[in-house]
């Protein structure tokens, strides 16, 4: 039988830091608690952990800074609680390499799915070849900032997306020139995005379609493959 | 018409002309004195001269008589008698009588020739009779009955014309002073304005004349005044939510523990609702601050992305929003707050109104404008600007299971604002509520 996860929770909160490692335990993760950075590396050198919870606001050592020293001794995974809607940290959070994350005041459940996500994206990443998500893909001239889950077209004019579609262009973008069924789509999407989404692929398809090509009629990046099947026909870039 | 401009410049215009006019009636005035005068102390001195030509001529040189009378002019006449004349004019008054005789100057004859008596009589005027009469040594009288000449104290094209010259010039002149003096209050009123609109607007400079600096720094200080007031009283609210943060995150925790589902359900609903408030709070604050960078961003793509969303959200929403307007717009814009503003209107008119029209328009004016449209039974006139207010909630808001925290409409607004746009409410004619916004294109 596999280990429950250990995750290593570091909250200023007392109250929180109780409650949320109850909560957690009682859904059968382990759990260790740090109330500041010098806690964290006392109790990060102590012990062996599958993923971070990281509250950003912390006393002292700031929780991005935390996340920077993290990240120079470890590639665990980190999801982060940041101030509610604070866009500047969630960006630079992501930039830093988090995996996820969730601003307070969270729902538990919905740190737990979240939690267990990321640690079946990651045991994932460790069978296949190790790939570090980019800065940025380039396609056809356009752009794709996965940190600020982010479309520039060619003009570098932001072109808005809604969280399904955002989902979906990456990874057509990650899986460029391979032929994708509705099936494989939905696989990979699933866990990343709950909600209505499984339901309508071809919707979101042609939602992107409408943003992203020049004339809806013949499309060019996005070309639907005869027996049900989309493919992204365009080299792309990495940055 | 009215006769008052109403603008000061006007006013002040017409002052200074009307000041102008005044000064130049006089000047005009007093110029043609002048001239009058100057004319008679010439006309007195020609006709003394010629008067003393007659005399002399009578006493010294009788034989060239009758050529000197020949060539005085036609309204002079020149007689010779024996008696006194015995016309029925009256002496002449004092002030031709000294304008006179100072030019009936005998110093050239022996004293022997010299008039025994002068006599003026009359007016020396044009179309009056002026009468000079002499008694000689032999006693005969010299008799010279005359009218003075017409007079022209306006006859000067060169002056009159100069007149016109100046008198137009010094109109133009303080036309120009009044507007450019003015134009300081023309900046203020823009300012005044602008700071309505966006509390964050740029201070006056504080140059020029000492009270037009005066008047622009006071302004300044009062703007200075408005944004602390508007930025402590922000930062309490944005504190508070804050603050809020921590509680309703150990509540949502402690729920996790409560042993009945339906009532753990409504507590989390509860939680949930609060948290709403408390994000709207928030953006509220952030949003005045405005942080976020502007970027180059498609507005059309944000709208349908708005749209797309509300149907991903309830499904039933999918039959209830529709979009119109060109496949792509570019504009300068903060993506992010610029999608919570569209966001709010598209929501608010699928809670309040059943449906979410959106209409983009081309730019037009450097304007793009944005319609969101609704099927609702719209709003009483008198709140369709109250609505903007922090914290005004519609009955029929505050009656509904639609919740609304009161914070999106001045939440959207102050965006828009912030963007050098703006965002209003009218009631259509076909029922429902029609939001327009405007953004610079």
């Amino acid at each position: 039988m596999e280990v429950s996860p250990h995750i290593l929770l570091i909250d200023d909160d007392r109250e929180i830091r109780d409650l949320l490692a109850r909560f957690l335990e009682k859904h059968g993760l382990r759990v260790a608690a740090a109330r500041d950075g010098r806690e964290a590396r006392r109790a990060w050198t102590a012990g062996h952990y599958h993923l971070v919870i990281l509250d950003l606001m912390l006393p002292g050592e700031s929780g991005l800074d935390l996340a920077r020293w993290l990240r120079s001794v470890s590639d665990v995974p980190i999801v982060m609680l940041t101030a509610m809607g604070e866009e500047t940290d969630r960006i630079i959070g992501l930039e830093l390499g988090a995996d996820d994350y969730l601003s307070k005041p969270f729902n538990p459940r919905e740190l737990l799915a979240r939690i267990r996500a990321v640690l079946r994206r990651t045991s994932e990443r460790g069978r296949g070849p190790a790939k570090d998500t980019p800065a940025a893909y380039r396609f056809a001239n356009w752009t794709l900032e996965p940190a600020r889950r982010r479309l520039l077209d060619p003009d570098r004019v932001e072109v808005p997306l809604t969280g399904g579609e955002y989902d979906l262009l990456a990874a057509m973008v990650e899986r460029a020139n391979q032929v994708l069924t509705r099936d494989m789509l939905l696989d990979l999407l699933r866990g990343r995005q709950a909600g209505p989404f499984d339901r309508a692929i071809d919707v979101a398809i042609s939602r992107l379609r409408r943003k992203l090509e020049r004339n809806g009629r013949d499309p060019q990046l996005i070309k639907t493959v005869r027996g049900g099947g989309y493919v992204l026909a365009a080299p792309v870039e990495r940055e | 018409m009215r006769l008052l401009p109403r603008s000061l410049a006007g006013r002040t215009a017409l002052l200074l002309l009307l000041g102008l006019v005044v000064v130049q009636a006089a000047g005009l005035l007093i110029h043609a004195e002048d001239r009058l005068e100057l004319e008679q102390l010439a006309d007195a001195r020609d006709l003394g001269r010629r008067v003393i030509t007659l005399y002399r001529t009578l006493v010294l040189q009788p034989d060239a008589w009758t050529s000197v009378v020949h060539d005085m002019d036609p309204a002079t006449e020149v007689s010779v008698e024996s008696v006194p004349p015995r016309e029925e004019l009256p002496s002449a008054p004092q002030a031709v009588q000294q304008l006179i005789r100072p030019y009936l100057q005998f110093g050239g004859l022996p004293f022997e020739k010299r008039p025994r008596g002068v006599m003026v009589r009359g007016r020396f005027e044009p179309n009056a009779h002026l009468l000079i009469a002499m008694q000689a040594p032999d006693d005969r009288w010299l008799v010279v009955r005359t009218q003075a000449p017409e007079r022209y104290p306006w006859h000067s094209p060169m002056f009159l014309s100069a007149f016109l010259l100046m008198t137009l010039v010094a109109a133009g002149l303080s036309l120009w002073a009044v507007r450019r003096l003015t134009a300081p209050l023309r900046v203020l009123a823009a300012a005044a304005e602008r700071l309505g609109r966006d509390v964050n607007a740029p201070p006056l400079p504080e140059n020029g004349p000492t009270e037009v600096a005066t008047a622009a720094a006071a302004f300044n200080r009062m703007a200075e005044r408005i944004r602390r007031f508007v930025a402590d009283r922000t930062f309490l609210l944005t504190a508070i939510g804050h603050d809020l943060r921590t509680p309703i995150t150990r509540l949502k925790l402690r729920a996790e523990w409560m042993e009945d589902e339906e009532q753990r359900r409504k507590m989390l609903a509860d939680l949930d609702e609060l948290e709403a408030m408390v994000a709207a709070t928030l953006a509220f604050g952030r949003d005045v601050a405005g942080s976020e960078p502007v970027v180059q961003m498609d507005l059309a793509a944000l709208l349908r992305t708005v749209l797309d969303e509300a149907a991903d959200a309830r499904p039933a929403n999918a039959e209830r929003v529709s979009y119109s307007g060109p496949a792509h717009l570019a504009v300068e814009a903060r993506p992010v707050a610029l999608k919570r503003a569209m966001a709010n209107l598209v929501g608010n008119a699928l809670a309040y109104g059943g449906e979410a029209h959106v209409m983009l328009a081309k730019p037009e004016d450097g304007l793009v404008s944005v319609q969101v449209e609704d099927a609702g039974p719209g709003i009483p006139p008198t709140e369709l600007e109250r609505v903007f207010e922090p914290f005004r909630r519609l009955e029929t808001s505050r009656n509904r299971e639609t919740g609304g925290t009161g914070l999106g409409l001045p939440i959207t607004r102050n965006i828009l604002r912030a963007h050098g746009g703006d965002v209003t409410l009218a009631n259509r004619a076909e029922g429902g509520v029609r939001a327009t916004v405007t953004l610079p294109a």
